[in-house]
């Protein structure tokens, strides 16, 4: 016990030094927080970006930074100028080699623990990494502005983030909310995998004027039981596919999936991966377009 | 008594899992609820038959390489219907039975692949060789699918590690069926191999002196035991610690003797499976949790518990 107020003592003073440290930076550098908590700083804004996922190459772009992007993941599709960029991996156990063969002075990242071990292996060959967790639209917004700063781009980065912020400002089309339709995302099959309320999807949703059935879970995705979808009876069920053809899902004609009402009137829609597959700038094209496939489903 | 108690058991977990779920439907109307009849009903029904199978396979294997640790997925069997399933999704194999059937075949081809490194001099299994080359004959499908997985580029190939790693949501009437029609072969033929396994256990030359074929009973019991985990596997992945605890808590309470520890693994098994599925069902509903890792949860503290009470007397 005699001890606890020293370390308490030590513990602040550890505090203490690390925000003195960020908020001093060397003049003319630039400081943010990362979505990790971690303070980055660049001496300069960033000349030579990695980045190793889709939704932020994507953000790049669109805030003007493109001709900054030197590496990519085998999923960086769009737009499709990213396509020109040079593949670095795959995005989920990111190669540090092959990212370093590109001498990248910044390194986007995707929020995940494997992730995390690689800004820190990144740091000690003294390449600063930024982790940005986007799953919500409010997020796109967020990291356009911090992404903007870094390269400094910051009146793209503003307004993108206005626009992604307007689109979700927007007021729903119909106002009604008894009447609206209730959509599920199922996202995976075997085991039946939904779309909760900490996902841009369960937005894109509420935009487009339906309400998402499985809006109570609060993680960005969860398994359930087949039993409580064809309890919850959406009217429609949405799926995410990776190409364009917008065939029926093949679990669409199972057996047991014919307990499920909205499959078995084949009220199924299968969205595009490019523009539903990630939060994305285009939330307000995705609104549009999503409202469009719902009422030719009527 | 234990009969009655174990047979009392199954019946309260059966039905338990047909009147439990994430799902409310009132008892007067069961019978008429889709997701009962479609739903539930057929998923009780497929969880007691993978579990009793499990547990006969397990308890055959055990017996088979007399080694404690073995389970139904020892002899690369899990490995091989990954790898099946795992190719099926990356050759664009479609259809509601693809994945089955394809981790099904490639289950059969690691049997295949097993028996023929574990027949030594090409005749006679060796239960020990058999055990080691179960285990790189998993491993390297294993790799090869792992492989696959992470230089290919399709999401749904990512998820079927999902399927595999367990669980019964895809339970119809029409596995079921399948699964009756399927079972009783290689069950018959593990029933009837109760009587030669018991003698088994007293080393294999001495079972040949009292006049048991002892290779054509290795090659039997491996065969039905494997048969009977491929058909487990195909309709509900890979779904652990059953075909491993069920076996040796029924060896605690019954003893050896296989004509009675069968039957009670069969029931075991399959009381053990329904229950951990009713809990995977509704213990987090609306969500839903790996029937795999509930069946540790349940049973790994019972066989703790029987295996304290055994050491002690």
């Amino acid at each position: 016990m005699a001890q606890r107020p020293h370390l308490v003592g030590l513990l602040l003073a550890l505090v203490a030094c690390g925000r003195a440290g960020s908020r001093t930076p060397a003049a003319g550098s630039l400081a943010v927080t990362d979505d990790a908590g971690r303070a980055v700083t660049l001496a300069a804004p960033a000349r030579r970006i990695v980045s190793l996922a889709p939704s932020s190459t994507e953000l790049l772009f669109a805030i003007g930074a493109g001709d900054r992007v030197v590496g990519r993941t085998t999923w960086c599709r769009y737009p499709a100028a990213a396509l020109s960029v040079p593949v670095v991996g795959d995005g989920l156990n990111p190669n540090i080699e092959a990212i370093a063969t590109q001498h990248p002075d910044l390194v986007v990242l995707y929020a995940s623990a494997l992730n995390e071990t690689a800004a820190r292996q990144l740091e000690r060959i003294a390449i600063p990494a930024v982790i940005l967790r986007q799953d919500l639209l409010e997020h796109v917004a967020r990291d356009a502005r911090l992404l903007g700063r870094l390269t400094a781009h910051e009146s793209g980065g503003d307004s993108v983030a206005r626009a992604v912020l307007e689109a979700l400002e927007a007021p729903p089309p119909w106002p009604t909310s008894a009447s609206r339709r209730r959509v599920a995302f199922v996202v995976w099959d075997n085991p039946p995998m939904v779309i909760g309320a900490g996902s841009f999807l369960d937005q894109l949703a509420e935009l487009a004027g339906v309400h998402n059935a499985f809006h109570d879970l609060t993680s960005a995705s969860a398994t359930v039981s087949l039993e409580t979808i064809a309890a919850r009876d959406p009217d429609v069920v949405i799926t995410i596919a990776d190409s364009e053809d917008a065939r029926l899902p093949a679990f669409a004609s199972a057996r047991e999936w014919q307990v499920v009402r909205a499959v078995r009137e084949r009220r199924v829609l299968t969205l595009p991966g490019a523009l539903f597959g990630r939060p994305s700038p285009r939330a307000a094209a995705a609104v549009a377009e999503l409202r469009r496939r719902l009422q030719a489903l009527r | 008594m234990k009969w009655v108690g174990l047979a009392a058991l199954a019946v309260f977990a059966f039905a338990l899992a047909v009147l439990l779920g994430p799902a409310h439907v009132p008892v007067a109307e069961l019978l008429r609820s889709p997701i009962v009849r479609e739903l539930r009903l057929p998923r009780a029904v497929l969880a007691f038959l993978v579990g009793g199978s499990l547990g006969v396979a397990g308890a055959s294997l055990q017996a088979l390489v007399r080694n404690p640790l073995a389970d139904p997925y020892l002899l690369g069997l899990s490995g091989g219907a990954s790898l099946g399933a795992v190719a099926a999704i990356a050759l664009h194999v479609g259809g509601p039975w693809a994945l089955p059937l394809a981790a099904f075949v490639g289950a059969l081809a690691a049997m295949g692949l097993v028996y023929r490194l574990g027949l030594v001099g090409g005749v006679e299994l060796d239960p020990r060789v058999l055990v080691l080359a179960g285990v790189v004959v998993g491993a390297f499908a294993a790799a090869v699918s792992t492989a696959i997985v992470s230089l290919s580029e399709a999401t749904a190939l990512r998820n079927a590690f999902l399927w595999l790693w367990g669980g019964l949501s895809g339970a119809n009437w029409d596995t079921v069926l399948a699964l009756c029609l399927y079972a009783p072969l290689p069950l018959a033929v593990l029933f009837a191999a109760a009587r030669p396994l018991d003698l088994l256990a007293l080393g294999e030359e001495p079972a040949g002196y009292l006049g048991v074929d002892v290779a054509v009973l290795k090659r039997c019991v491996y065969v039905a035991a494997s048969l009977l985990t491929a058909a487990a596997v195909a309709v509900s992945g890979v779904i652990g610690f059953v075909g491993l605890i069920v076996p040796h808590i029924g060896r605690l309470l019954w003893g050896h003797r296989h004509r009675a520890l069968l039957p009670v693994v069969f029931l075991g098994g399959g009381t053990l499976l329904s229950l951990a599925d009713t809990v995977a069902r509704v213990a987090v509903a609306p969500r839903e949790l790996p029937v795999g890792i509930v069946t540790a949860l349940v049973g790994v503290p019972v066989f703790a518990l029987l295996l304290r009470r055994w050491t002690r007397n």
